[in-house]
């Protein structure tokens, strides 16, 4: 397997968002963490977790032993929860030559943000080039942010007097709140972009006036012209198409619908109209698509909640005429049936004869397609094509015109936030080069790393996804409130411990003696002897860490966290204790497995350590915390049977022992260390260690009287 | 593979009170694979020293090393600049490794961690067994792969002494008798007369012993006495 393989999820993300390590600085409860995490690859991380398509979910390998790890929702948990933090990260993911792996920013860049240009290899000063974005979608956007971050002056272009586009104009409120996105456009923008509202390109400006002003010219002014039905009669009044109602809606404005509202296709925006409608009132909202809930791009959980608010969906239903007098009163449809594949790879549907049939309308809304609107840049030299969208010469965006890129739905059509930011991304980089003259470069691919072997499938124990809860339905029909509620706390903890840290386990170093002792304990079979030395295919690897506290080389790292975090974490938890204890300083290791929502508790003087699974602690760590001046040391650990690592309890116990037996060697005593189960437990350790005394390391040394 | 054990911690701790300044020295090689000399070894052992002196009030400084093999002078070598800012090598090494190292240092006092057991196979997972005496005159063609002289507890090498029972040594019960495993093994490979024919007088060597390979060597001068 070649070392450019990582996790399904991450692959499958546009943007390749390092999904176990945020996930994973979730599953710790280390929520800084995770926001930088995101933040270093992904501008829009509130959106995204909110209404991102998330094709890592669809290639999470936790499906194969039961669900998918919530990814989208445990970014919006994370996002939300750190809305007063100002993270800025540098868009390194991108930038730099290897484009892996992720380099955290620490507290000091926080309150400090690195002044541009963050990238000092090669590209000296703050380049200072002036870049136009033309339009303030979720494209636009996330390059005008990338673009800034990397020193260039942006200024963004918008037709409307907000900004957002389709975030703001296309998703309504109870999926995706106004305010969620205006903070995080705030945001964006207070890196130092300016924002021109109001001006429309074709209108106030063209893209070669813009050229004398701005050394590159960034287009993403999306795909927003609804494509109408070949009907009869779609001129009616009452028929509008979702676009035009949705911006309405959006602007405040509360069309009249009424009673019976049909609404063609079956997309996300079909959905969208369709559920908003019934928040206007409407008591009869039909869905009519042409192909069945399979083909359907709006996945199925969505479709599930749309009929839960009695919205009707009726599937092979094609409309073929508008009926009416002025205004429509009905669609005639007709019935329809899959045939062969077409070039989408998706079942044509072709009609039934003699299948019409009516259904009343008092008001038809279109979302059959959208396409760029092309008028506005017809006149500006750049190739379009096929639909007005704009042709690129390959995936950086770069067009036929000299210093002008595109990129978002305006190039690709209709399609995600997701996919519109990661070609935000691509942009801004294309630009970047463009600007500082760098040579082309062929973006890496990452392959991803096999399915889990079926052996192991069977060895980890099965816990169901989490559940986001929703506003109860007779909430939602009458309000605009946000539907999913988001995790709390512990919820969101415990979906990020389902993830299996893909990718961030076992690494055999050459120090290894090929003695074959992580062969024979590995509870997953993992590791296998190699030829020179022992071989442990990452991929398949559960990170539980057991290998690498029994390898008698410490030829053994874990990519989770290094033997140099883990003692930098002790130190620094000791060396707080040290300042504040009042007299017996107590460390305790807890197992976050067991308890999620933080330590036991066990009031002062008990200075906490949480471990995913106690079991990782090798005989070292648990007499290290003594060379450094604990008085006493407890550790919780879950039964046997519930380890989350299988074996984990067991070579705790037994380290423990080993622990024991050297700290009643030197003098220390073995009962200083100590298993415990509950705070009961704790609390006698701690009445039997102040007769115990202190630790006689740190005599002389003054703890705080 | 040679098997060894820690000695008692005690043990080591007195063998080292005179001294403020110990270098432990780990060995990359068997001693790692039988898990009780290599780097994590190392590591243990030196925090608990350190602790226990501290305790005592009688602090010293504890150097960490491993090297690859404590067999080899060249790699010995790697470490004399190290070496020379101590007062005393801890080798957890077999025997042969502490006397590479003593050989080497030879104003630095060299002193074991361990106490070297057997030649040795694994027998699962944290289990060796000695299987080897290094006599010097292997018969293991004639005894069906299974040495008498290191399994058998008298060593007997012309036959068994006749006081097994049920295939388990008089001397102890929980040792198979080697010569009751011999017999099975050769029946099994139908090679029984081989045993008609096992009396035999084994070379006694002369030690130490010594290999010289001279086919592999170019040079004639003889070879350094250790
Ligand atoms: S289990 Fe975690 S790391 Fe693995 S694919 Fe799923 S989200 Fe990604
Ligand atoms: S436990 Fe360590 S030394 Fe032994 S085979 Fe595995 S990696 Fe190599
Ligand atoms: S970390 Fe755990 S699962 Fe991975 S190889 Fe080591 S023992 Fe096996
Ligand atoms: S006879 Fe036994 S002790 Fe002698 S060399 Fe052979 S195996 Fe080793």
């Amino acid at each position: 397997m070649s070392d450019k393989a990582i996790p399904l999820c991450q692959a499958a993300c546009p943007i390749n968002t390092d999904v176990p390590g945020y996930v994973s600085a979730i599953s710790r409860g280390d929520l800084e963490r995770a926001i930088r995490i995101i933040r270093q690859v992904n501008p829009f991380p509130s959106v995204c977790g909110r209404i991102c398509t998330r094709p890592c979910e669809s290639a999470c390998r936790r499906a194969q032993i039961d669900e998918p790890i919530a990814i989208a929702a445990l970014k919006r948990f994370a996002s939300d929860q750190t809305k007063g933090l100002k993270v800025v990260q540098p868009p390194e993911h991108f930038y730099n030559e290897t484009h892996m792996p992720t380099k955290v920013g620490t507290k000091e860049n926080e309150n400090n943000p690195p002044s541009p240009p963050f990238s000092k290899g090669g590209m000296g000063g703050f380049p200072g080039e002036k870049v136009a974005v033309v339009g303030s979608g979720p494209a636009g956007l996330t390059a005008a942010h990338d673009l800034t971050l990397l020193g260039y002056r942006v200024t963004v272009f918008e037709a409307q007097n907000i900004l957002g586009g389709m975030l703001i104009e296309g998703i309504p409120e109870y999926r995706l709140p106004k305010d969620v996105v205006k903070e995080e456009i705030d945001y964006i923008l207070s890196l130092g972009i300016e924002a021109k509202r109001g001006l429309s390109l074709g209108r106030d400006f063209t893209i070669e006036g813009l050229l004398k002003d701005y050394q590159a010219v960034f287009l993403a002014i999306g795909s927003q012209k609804s494509l109408l039905p070949r009907c009869n009669e779609v001129e009616l009044t009452g028929i509008i198409t979702a676009v035009e109602f949705l911006k309405q809606v959006s602007q405040g404005e509360r069309p009249l619908l009424g009673k019976r509202v049909v609404i063609v296709g079956g997309g996300h925006t079909a959905i969208d109209a369709a559920r908003t409608c019934v928040r206007l009132g409407s008591s009869e909202v039909t869905i009519i698509y042409r192909r069945t809930l399979d083909e359907m791009p709006a996945g199925k959980a969505e479709v599930e909640e749309t009929e839960n608010e009695g919205v009707k969906i009726r599937y092979l239903t094609a409309p073929v005429e508008f009926l009416g007098n002025g205004n429509v009163k009905k669609v005639r449809c007709i019935k329809m049936q899959l045939g062969e594949l077409d070039e989408s790879g998706r079942r044509r549907p072709l009609p039934i004869e003699n299948s019409e049939f009516e259904i009343e309308a008092d008001t038809v809304i279109l979302a059959i397609g959208y396409i760029p609107e092309a008028e506005t840049i017809k006149d500006s030299g750049l190739i379009l094509g096929k639909n007005g969208t704009v042709v690129v010469k390959d995936d950086t965006g770069a067009t036929n015109l000299k210093g002008v890129f595109a990129g978002g739905d305006v190039v690709s059509g209709p399609s995600s936030v997701i996919e519109a930011i990661a070609s935000g991304k691509k942009a801004a980089r294309a630009i970047h080069r463009y600007l500082r003259n760098l040579p082309d470069e062929k973006m890496e691919e990452y392959s991803a790393f096999r399915l889990l072997d079926d052996g192991i499938v069977k060895l980890i124990s099965k816990s169901n996804m989490q559940k986001v809860s929703t506003l109860p339905i007779e909430k939602r029909i009458n309000s605009f409130a946000e539907v999913e509620l988001g995790y709390n706390f512990e919820q969101a903890v415990k979906e990020a411990q389902r993830c299996l840290s893909c990718g961030t386990g076992a690494v055999v170093t050459e120090n290894c003696a090929s003695c074959l002792n992580c062969v024979r304990i590995c509870p997953y079979g993992v590791p296998v002897p190699g030829r020179e030395i022992a071989e442990i295919d990452i991929s398949q690897c559960q990170a539980c860490g057991i290998c690498v506290s029994e390898c008698p080389a410490s030829a053994i790292n874990l990519k989770l966290e290094t033997k140099e975090q883990v003692r930098a974490e002790m130190e620094d938890i000791i060396n707080i204790a040290m300042k504040e204890a009042q007299e017996i300083l107590t460390i305790g290791f807890y197992c976050q497995y067991k308890s999620p929502a933080g330590h036991p508790g066990g009031g002062n003087g008990v200075y906490w350590l949480g471990k995913l699974c106690t079991g990782r602690l090798d005989v070292f760590q648990l007499i290290y915390p003594f060379e450094l001046g604990a008085d006493g040391l407890v550790i919780t650990v879950c039964p046997d049977q519930e380890c989350h690592s299988r074996d984990g309890s067991r070579w705790l116990i037994k380290h423990i022992e080993k622990a024991r037996e050297i700290l009643d060697e030197i003098g220390i005593g073995a009962n200083r260390l100590s298993i415990i189960s509950d705070v009961e437990e704790l609390s006698d350790f701690r009445k039997r260690l102040l007769d115990v005394g202190i630790n006689p390391l740190r005599k002389g040394k003054k703890v705080k009287e | 593979m040679i098997v060894a054990e820690i000695k008692p911690f005690e043990e080591i701790k007195n063998m080292i009170k005179n001294y403020q300044k110990v270098l432990i020295v780990g060995c990359g090689s068997c001693v790692t694979v039988c898990l009780t000399g290599g780097e994590r070894q190392v590591e243990l052992l030196a925090s608990a020293l350190r602790m226990a002196r501290k305790i005592e009030g009688n602090d010293i400084t504890v150097g960490e090393l491993t090297i690859r093999r404590q067999c080899d002078p060249e790699f010995i070598e790697q470490i004399k600049d190290e070496a020379a800012q101590y007062d005393v090598i801890l080798s957890m090494a077999c025997g042969a490794g502490v006397q590479g190292i003593a050989e080497r240092f030879k104003d630095i006092p060299v002193l074991p961690a361990m106490n070297t057991m057997f030649l040795g196979v694994s027998d699962g997972q944290g289990t060796w067994v000695e299987v080897c005496a290094a006599c010097g005159d292997c018969i293991l063609w004639k005894t069906g792969g299974i040495c008498p002289v290191a399994r058998c507890a008298k060593g007997l090498v012309n036959g068994p002494c006749g006081g097994s029972q049920g295939g388990l040594c008089e001397v102890s019960k929980d040792v198979p008798c080697a010569w009751q495993l011999i017999y099975a093994r050769l029946v099994r490979l139908n090679l029984q007369h081989f045993l008609k024919d096992i009396s035999q007088q084994k070379k006694q060597p002369v030690r130490p012993r010594r290999l010289v390979r001279e086919d592999l060597r170019l040079k004639k001068e003889p070879t350094k006495g250790v």
